[in-house]
């Protein structure tokens, strides 16, 4: 980026931009600590300035530069993902969105909040509750992820299996494209708001969200201990099935369960078995009627224990530490995969055989999040600081994403490091509609280029897979006892 | 009294690694509020130490990095939002004490290092003038340090020798002797508790502080100690268990303690018509686990109408005023004040009570600035004036 425009910018936004090398260092990475052995040769991950607009006309205003003069724009919220989604790659302008931020107005009668983008989902919970109200839905993430983030992002989370995705929930949004024009957009304009839901930044900045809400109602919880990965899939199918659909349905397979004892953090300190957590939010009626397919799904099994109602509430209470596991890394890999449940077994019983043969121990747990689908989230230990390791068991987080590739499932979210298997997220005629809206939206390329429709050429799905399963047959001989 | 979970806490290089970067310490985070740059965030802080101190990707601490560190009120809210559990209240005293040994601690805790040992108190003044505040009292020897007290009250250095913060001792002292309490102090042999040196990273300053505090309560043969600043009380909860192993002491926050009173009926308590608010102090909330007694004491006076902020107990915005914070950077710490005044003023009261002095010097800068109609009171001034 030239210098003029760096100072052009510093000149205009004063605080609330900088080109300080050391500001700038922070907004390199993500959660995800990818060795500067593998990114540094490959990308420039430092952006030239980062700049916090503070209302829409300033995000239109650093767009219409970054349009000018064909600038790389990385939109970055709570930062929170871990693809490299808000890591630039070719440097340029890194726009923090954090000072758009708060509730705009709650509609009583319509049941729905304008928010600002970068409101994060815990202040909006926090705010609504206070009036005797909720949200229909929430990512795990809940006390970093922002409403504009989990809207860039897939939207599936706490909640969604009875109210369906965040998109299915916002009614109308306020974007602005990457020339600069603000726009306000619903499902019937054109461009659709639809459009920009799970872009991850790469088609414009959302600057306003209209999200429907619901009364906030009491809450029930159930944590079934199953004997095996079948039976926990049953009773999760039982479930779905009943008349009143869970808030929530979270799984812990025998595995995670047991690094959680380890570490101290297992629900009720158990150690063996499969949890099903289930909880309901309702009115006593329907929280009634909770009450009676539970007993029902209980009663008939005796394999399948109902947890004390203190362990489910705790269950509940922990629902957004599962990074906890991280204390037996210090790092932790894995692979988030979106898995067709009816394959749940399948998939376990496959990541247990990888387990075995590479000497490893590998954590899995869950959201269902529509009637048929689940988040699912394999992870193991590793070690950042043994940089040679390391790398070598990144190779083992591809070696994930292939066994849920063979049960039907694929990466929950692209950015640039799922970019590789792009096509197995998305058939080829919904990749070629979606690169055409790319083109047609941002013609130049400047919002977070390098991310979602394709890999960079040194990561293309030939390259990276040859290069992976090299890694990984290495680790299989080599690494037995890392 | 809620219990305060024990730590996992290890290691500075071992934490930093386990630090999953998630972003939860950053909502609540008081200084990441006011400032909004991702290396004021309790994550970008514990990442960059990942790289100097485990990583060793360098071998120098910036400049930049040193204000940042300072730039912390210690409050807590980051650990109770951490995904891995850190204690990283622990973690940013550890760093600062690296800052301090590798000699590049702020300006300004060299020279409260240095105001600390010349007079063994946060100002200038000498420490024989601890009790200066007693003046006002009936009888201000009736508080001389005495041996074997039932009570002994420590006062704390804002208390003792701040004018503005003299109601506090001077409310707790009334208090004591309606209740007709057997209780004296420790007059000039009370030196600071340490934790302004632990707070600037030079814990082996503070352990001498502690231990010369200890050997003379020991020597006083007093078993019951109370605190009305909570960090005061922090440390002879928490920094000073290890000096104290083996003598039976009994530490209580006067929140504890006069709620204790007024259950057992030794204080009766006239109605107020007011709505209050309390505003839980960091070091005595969060940090401490010390959230019912205060609120028992409001709730306790009859007429009164208590409502919670916004943010209360474990969540509780910070007033702007722990961390050392004031020293180094002043104008962010009001700018944090005054986040939490507008929470204040949101619930419509006409008091909002506290029990620390800190806290409301802060407050009562940031109301007096807006110009609102809303009282600042210590807990102790509240009961007094209900007396
Ligand atoms: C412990 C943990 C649990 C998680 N649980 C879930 C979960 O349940 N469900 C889930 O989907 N994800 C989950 N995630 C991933 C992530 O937290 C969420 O996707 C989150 O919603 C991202 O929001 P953010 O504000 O952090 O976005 P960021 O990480 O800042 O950005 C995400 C992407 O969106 C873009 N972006 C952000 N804001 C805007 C905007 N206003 N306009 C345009 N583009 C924008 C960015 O460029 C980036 O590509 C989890 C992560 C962690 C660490």
């Amino acid at each position: 980026m030239k210098t003029e425009i760096v100072k052009e910018i510093l000149d205009q936004y004063g605080e609330q931009a900088t080109d300080s090398p050391f500001e700038r260092s922070f907004y390199s990475r993500d959660l995800a600590p990818v060795p500067e052995l593998l990114v540094g040769p490959l990308f420039k991950t430092l952006p030239d300035i980062v700049v916090r607009p503070a209302n829409t006309e300033e995000v239109s205003d650093i767009l219409k530069t970054a349009w000018k003069y064909t600038i790389p724009v990385t939109p970055r919220a709570g930062g929170s993902t871990v693809y490299f989604n808000t890591v630039p790659l070719h440097k340029g302008i890194l726009m923090d969105l954090n000072l758009l931020k708060g509730v705009v107005a709650v509609d009583e009668a319509a049941m729905t909040v304008t928010v600002k983008p970068a409101t994060t989902w815990i202040e909006l919970e926090r705010y609504l509750s206070g009036k005797g109200l909720a949200p229909k839905s929430f990512p795990s993430s809940t006390p970093v992820a922002t409403i504009g983030g989990w809207f860039s992002m897939l939207g599936y989370g706490i909640g969604s299996l009875k109210y369906g995705s965040l998109l299915s929930q916002v009614r109308s949004i306020e974007v602005v494209t990457p020339e600069g024009k603000a726009r306000r957009l619903t499902r019937d304009t054109q461009p659709s708001l639809e459009w920009f839901a799970a872009a991850e930044g790469t088609l414009g900045i959302v600057t306003e969200l209209e999200v429907e809400i619901r009364h906030q109602t009491q809450l029930k919880h159930y944590l079934l201990q199953c004997s095996d990965p079948l039976e926990m899939r049953d009773k999760m199918q039982a479930v779905i099935k009943g008349a009143e659909v869970p808030f929530n349905l979270h799984f812990t397979d025998q595995e995670c369960l047991q690094g959680m004892k380890t570490l101290g953090i297992a629900p009720g300190g158990l150690d063996h078995g499969y949890l099903l957590a289930v909880d309901y939010e309702g009115s006593d009626q329907e929280l009634e009627q909770a009450e009676k397919i539970i007993q029902t799904i209980t009663e008939k099994n005796q394999s399948v224990r109902l947890l004390p109602v203190e362990t489910a509430e705790l269950e509940w209470e922990e629902k957004f530490k599962a990074m906890r596991l991280k204390r037996g890394g210090p790092s932790l890999l894995g692979a988030e995969i979106w898995l067709p449940i009816k394959n749940l077994p399948q998939y376990l019983a496959d990541v247990r055989k990888m387990s075995q043969s590479y000497n490893f121990k590998l954590f899995s747990y869950g959201h269902v999040v529509t009637p048929d689908y689940a988040t699912v989230m394999t992870t193991f230990n590793a070690d950042e600081m043994h940089t040679i390791r390391y790398i070598i068991n990144l190779s083992l987080v591809k070696k994930l994403h292939d066994i849920g590739y063979r049960y039907g499932g694929s990466p929950y979210g692209v950015g640039l490091w799922n970019a590789p298997m792009i096509g197995r997220i998305h058939q080829p005629s919904e990749l070629k509609r979606l690169k055409k809206i790319k083109r047609d939206l941002d013609g130049k390329g400047t919002m977070n280029p390098g991310k979602v429709y394709r890999a960079p050429f040194i990561l293309n799905p030939l390259n990276y897979a040859l290069a992976m399963d090299m890694l990984a047959g290495i680790r299989k001989v080599f690494g037995r006892g890392w | 009294m809620s219990q305060k979970p024990e730590t996992l806490y290890t290691t500075l290089e071992k934490e930093a690694l386990i630090c999953a970067r998630c972003g939860y310490c950053r909502t609540d985070c008081p200084i990441y509020k006011v400032i909004g740059w991702e290396s004021a965030s309790p994550r970008g802080k514990v990442s960059f130490s990942r790289e100097i101190f485990a990583h060793k990707q360098r071998r120098d601490i910036p400049e930049e990095f040193v204000r940042r560190l300072a730039q912390c009120t210690l409050c807590g809210s980051c650990a109770v939002a951490c995904s891995t559990t850190i204690d990283l209240r622990r973690l940013w005293l550890d760093l600062r004490q690296r800052l301090a040994e590798a000699g590049q601690e702020p300006q300004a805790y060299v020279n409260l290092r240095d105001t600390l040992a010349a007079h063994k108190n946060i100002t200038n003044f000498s420490n024989d003038e601890r009790l200066e505040w007693a003046q006002d009292l009936d009888d201000p020897e009736s508080i001389e340090p005495r041996s074997g007290a039932d009570v002994c009250y420590f006062v704390g250095c804002v208390s003792s020798f701040f004018p503005q913060a003299a109601e506090v001792p001077l409310a707790t002292a009334q208090i004591l002797h309606e209740a007709e309490c057997d209780f004296t102090t420790m007059g000039g042999e009370e030196w600071c508790c340490g934790f302004p040196l632990l707070g600037a990273g030079y814990a082996d300053e503070a352990r001498k502080f502690i231990r010369h505090n200890v050997e003379k309560i020991k020597a006083m043969d007093i078993h019951t100690l109370i605190a009305s600043c909570p960090s005061c009380y922090h440390v002879w909860k928490h920094d000073s268990r290890e000096v104290l192993k083996g003598y039976d002491l009994k530490i209580q926050h006067t929140t504890e303690y006069l709620a204790q009173l007024i259950k057992e009926g030794k204080i009766q308590l006239n109605e107020l018509d007011e709505v209050i608010t309390y505003h839980d102090p960091c070091d005595l909330g969060r940090n401490s686990g010390i959230y019912e007694a205060p609120r028992a004491i409001i709730n306790s006076i009859p007429g009164v109408k208590f409502v919670e902020m916004a943010h209360n107990k474990d969540y509780a915005l910070c007033c702007g005023g722990g961390g050392n914070l004031q020293s180094v950077d002043p104008e962010n710490a009001a700018r944090i004040a005054a986040l939490r005044v507008e929470e204040i003023q949101a619930t419509g009261a006409s008091i909002v009570v506290s029990a620390c002095q800190q806290c409301e010097q802060m407050l009562t800068a940031a109301i007096r600035k807006e110009n609102l109609p809303i009282r600042v009171l210590d807990i102790s001034q509240l009961i007094l004036e209900a007396l």
